[in-house]
């Protein structure tokens, strides 16, 4: 009875995940249109509901309701793989992320997370690695010169950014001495990692802006000199999955800042609900990306390889070694 | 002011610096941030906004009335002849009174390109081009407009230049009313940064 339970459970949460996580990016692109729209001094959406605030759902429809084109000599199997596969890593990466610790239901503790895992954090890089292949398949099947050249240079990007993306976490897991979200969180109950890691947070997040391929490293989708990018050749619903991805790796990468160097739901001098303190954390580094993405011009493609491996890389080395003095 | 200029002073002394703090990055940041809580210059036409036009503005053609409120036009054919594009047909007739008043008066807007020398050759000032902008047809034979319809269009307006509250109407006929006379200045909230641009010139000169 009680596995019937535990089981019950553990697959409400994972529903109410997979649907929290298709619903998320509406309001995420409602938000960066009228970001967009401020910076330029725009009004941006507001005819669709109040300021404009059913907007995506209404492209949302648009993009159903159009015509599903697939190219003449394209891989037809692999290019209707590729938003699945491009789709599913962001999927799979929220079963190790926590959200809170627990609150209590009708005298049932309920956990805020699908999964305590001891490798959480190997996990999670390790999934968001897989999203490659969607953009290699993506680019592949397209059978057009611009989507190869757009995945290439993605792979290329996601690859030798993953690097120091990997390196500057484990200062983190030094200090905390866990791979596991939960501990590493409640490590940071007295003082958040950013004091201890200010470094391996700036490399994280430049690291992160480059996995989420947003600007200044969007080189995938280089609209001025790739058409698209990767995409160039999707339309209508399979061009949206790529876009949902793109929003929930993004949203990834936020919640992982916070966990990692913003003490995650444990909040300071206010104190308000758990889950509230995490969302307000997540949505300021949400915020900044897409504030990043309207301030900053796009990098050269040899700069986007210097800095991924003559900056970033012997700075996330240099960090754990201070890190490792530090402890000592 | 005076620890941004040490800031300043000390990043010329010590370029690395910076370098090392990204400032340049920063400063973009904290100017879009600015322009992010600034007012837009959206105009909400047609659903909340509608510009008022000059009263020099040239637009539908209206024909006007005297003090008997009579056609002023004495079809006397001038405003057809100085017409570039010869989108004016006036045709005379002699009426009851035995006054000279045209039979037919039809300007093609779809052909005007409203220059306004029918306005200025007019003798009687009976011809101008009026304020009214929004006439859009589905069909271009309606936009040759005959002497009814010219004798009530809207003439010319006496303050304009402003954006002012309307209201839309998006059914067959559809418009754009307005709600108030007066209203602010289409360009209040374009940011105007004199100073700014004039410091950095000379930033750039030292």
């Amino acid at each position: 009875m009680e596995l019937i339970i535990a089981a019950i459970v553990i697959l409400i949460k994972v529903i109410v995940i997979a649907v929290i996580l298709f619903i998320v990016p509406i309001p995420l692109t409602w938000m960066e249109r009228k970001i967009a729209g401020h910076i330029q001094q725009r009004l941006g959406p507001m005819r669709v509901g109040w300021h404009g605030l059913l907007q995506p759902v209404a492209d949302g429809l648009k993009l159903l309701t159009k015509e599903d084109i697939i190219p003449d000599q394209a891989d037809r199997l692999l290019f209707k793989m590729a938003p699945l596969v491009s789709l599913v890593p962001p999927f799979a990466v929220f079963v190790a992320i926590p959200f809170g610790e627990s609150v209590s239901v009708m005298g049932y503790e309920i956990s805020l997370y699908i999964s305590d895992m001891n490798v959480g954090l190997l996990y999670i890089l390790a999934v968001a690695g897989l999203e490659i292949y969607g953009v290699i398949f993506g680019g592949w099947a397209s059978n057009s010169k611009y989507a190869l050249l757009g995945s290439l240079r993605t792979c290329a990007q996601l690859i030798s950014y993953e690097i120091p993306m990997g390196f500057s976490v484990i200062g983190v897991i030094m200090l905390s001495h866990s791979m596991s979200l939960l501990d590493i969180v409640n490590a940071q109950q007295d003082i958040w990692f950013i004091v201890y890691q200010p470094l391996g947070f700036f490399i994280f997040f430049v690291a992160g802006l480059a996995e989420a391929q947003r600007i200044p490293f969007d080189l995938a989708e280089a609209e001025g000199d790739l058409g698209a990018g990767f995409h160039t050749e999707y339309s209508g619903m399979r061009f949206s999955f790529f876009m949902l991805s793109e929003y929930l790796v993004m949203l990834t990468i936020s919640i992982l800042c916070v966990l990692l160097f913003f003490g995650g739901w444990h909040g300071v001098l206010i104190p308000l609900p758990a889950p509230i303190w995490f969302a307000l954390k997540v949505g300021l580094f949400i915020y900044i990306f897409m504030w990043f993405r309207f301030t900053f011009p796009r990098y050269r493609y040899d700069q986007l390889m210097n800095i991924g491996w003559k900056v970033l890389l012997p700075l996330s080395l240099f960090n754990i070694l201070l890190t490792g003095i530090f402890i000592f | 002011m005076i620890s941004k200029n040490a800031l300043q002073r000390l990043e010329q002394k010590h370029p690395w610096i910076g370098i090392v703090f990204f400032l340049d990055l920063i400063g973009g940041l904290a100017l879009t941030m600015k322009y992010m809580f600034s007012r837009t210059v959206t105009m909400q036409y047609p659903d909340k906004e509608k510009w008022m036009p000059y009263p020099r503005y040239r637009g539908h053609h209206v024909l006007r009335r005297d003090e008997n409120g009579e056609n002023k036009c004495v079809a006397c054919e001038l405003c057809s002849k100085i017409c570039p594009t010869n989108c004016i047909t006036v045709v005379p007739h002699e009426n009851e009174q035995g006054k000279r008043r045209p039979l037919v008066y039809e300007v093609n807007l779809a052909r005007c390109l409203f220059c306004g020398l029918c306005e200025d050759a007019c003798p009687e000032e009976a011809i101008a081009l009026g304020s009214t902008f929004e006439y859009a047809a589905y069909r271009s034979q309606d936009l040759q407009v005959g002497c009814d319809e010219l004798l009530n269009a809207k003439g010319k307006t006496e303050q304009g230049g402003c954006v002012v509250s309307a209201q839309f109407f998006p059914d067959d006929n559809a418009r754009v009313e307005a709600k108030e006379k007066a209203g602010y200045h289409w360009w209040r909230n374009i940011h105007r940064q004199k100073d700014k641009i004039e410091s950095s010139v000379q930033g750039k000169d030292r």
